[in-house]
């Protein structure tokens, strides 16, 4: 047993110090840039080092019956000390998120578009429990620790949530740097733009916002100011939007929308 | 020792494994680059209040599985810890301090090496359906940004008129 969790805590350490190592690379692919960040590294590497094909000798004691259930069990808890980073991230701007108030909040329920837009199509082309967890919402850790607390990794919900998580973590940020300047020509306002880069992603927001200052560099404060205000306010009051809204919206609408399966 | 008991001094050493993994990142992100956030002694008071935010979290959602409504008794551990970190932060800046300097990437690198291992069984069911989630994703990602985004054009106009 002891051994065994000795196997599991020297391969992250090493995974996390390859991560660290390889750093944020930068791919530009013509005008467009692609940033990855050490975290695609090492949840890439985790999983690669984990194909049945390559688990023999070292790697099968790493990846034994016990560690990958401890790692799943117990996945929340490691996540938590990031749930109270956040507290921190509010706090000092709580008043001027007040200030620019019902503009920031009214838009934060536009994260309701995960369920409106997504869950259809998900239905549509013949997924059924794993929409539900990859479609509560973009399917970072917050979606990630409520379905896995509700339905447990395991399950099809665990299944959507985490097939979301990975795409999101390899491409929502490539995603977000090519969206955003679209809307852009689409007549969109900058602001509006910049304030919904905070969809509760660091990364992704990151992106979007940095595209967007490399459309409109005179707005350059603006930008950073609302997508870094929205940012916050997602990382904190999205929960509440997904546990009250999105979650019973979801219910509903998959209810109706599944209707017509046989039993 | 009482089952109880033995969970909390689980989940206590978890949470400290979870503090000891950022402070290895970061770390590292300091041999490879030596102009990322440095290790101070506010670094490490910085964990320890992530620590301990955190299992003050765990306990308040184990207090709230008490409580007879439904919303409070589901409510994600994740979602007390915001808001015992976010009161906590509000009553006193020395804790925003301390936190802001434990750097933000190094907390995520660490819970996605985790996250990979923890998917290692499941890895041939991600296949089965991945593509279909990656169709959907595709609508999801940009749903979210789309809707948010009308709302604040829409919001913006009414402030302005």
């Amino acid at each position: 047993m002891v051994k065994n969790f000795v196997y599991f805590l020297v391969f992250v350490l090493a995974v996390i110090a390859a991560a660290e190592l390889i750093g944020i690379q930068t791919i530009s692919i013509g005008s467009m840039t692609i940033s990855m960040l050490p975290l695609v590294f090492a949840i890439a590497i985790a999983m690669i080092l984990a194909l049945p094909f390559l688990r023999k000798g070292i790697l099968k004691k790493i990846y034994s019956k016990k560690n990958v259930d401890f790692a799943s069990k117990y996945l929340i808890f490691i996540m938590l000390p990031l749930m109270a980073r956040y507290g921190s991230d509010v706090a000092p701007q709580i008043r001027e998120i007040l200030q620019v108030g019902w503009v920031f909040i009214i838009q934060e329920i536009g994260n309701l578009g995960t369920v409106l837009i997504g869950l259809p199509i998900a239905i549509l082309i013949g997924l059924r429990r794993e929409a539900i967890g990859a479609t509560l919402g973009i399917g970072r850790e917050g979606e990630l620790a409520y379905i896995s607390e509700k339905y447990t990794l395991e399950s099809p919900e665990g299944r959507g949530v985490i097939s979301l998580y990975v795409i999101g973590t390899l491409f929502g940020t490539m995603f977000f740097s090519i969206f955003a300047p679209i809307l852009l020509d689409f007549g969109f306002r900058v602001e509006a733009l910049a304030m919904a880069s905070g969809v509760g992603s660091g990364s992704m927001m990151s992106a979007s916002s940095a595209t967007l200052v490399a459309r409109v560099p005179e707005m350059e404060s603006t930008i950073l100011a609302y997508a870094s205000a929205s940012q916050l306010l997602t990382s904190f009051i999205g929960t509440f939007t997904m546990v009250f809204l999105a979650a019973p919206l979801q219910q509903f609408m998959y209810k109706f929308l599944v209707r017509g399966d046989k039993k | 020792m009482s089952p109880t008991m033995r969970r909390y001094v689980r989940y206590a050493l978890v949470l400290l494994l979870s503090v000891s993994l950022i402070l290895f990142t970061q770390e590292i992100k300091l041999l490879k680059n030596p102009d990322s956030t440095p290790i101070t002694s506010m670094t490490f008071v910085g964990l320890g209040i992530l620590w301990l935010f955190s299992f003050i979290g765990v306990i308040i959602a184990d207090l709230m599985k008490l409580v007879p409504i439904k919303v409070i008794r589901d409510f994600p551990i994740l979602g007390w810890v915001s808001i015992a970190s976010l009161t906590m932060c509000l009553v006193s800046d020395f804790f925003v301090e301390a936190i802001q300097s434990v750097d933000f990437l190094a907390i995520t690198t660490p819970i996605l090496t985790v996250a990979g291992i923890s998917v290692a069984n499941r890895l041939v069911d991600l296949r089965k359906t991945s593509w279909k989630v990656a169709i959907v994703a595709v609508f999801v990602f940009a749903g979210t940004y789309l809707c948010s985004a009308l709302l604040a054009q829409l919001g913006l106009f009414l402030a302005e008129n």
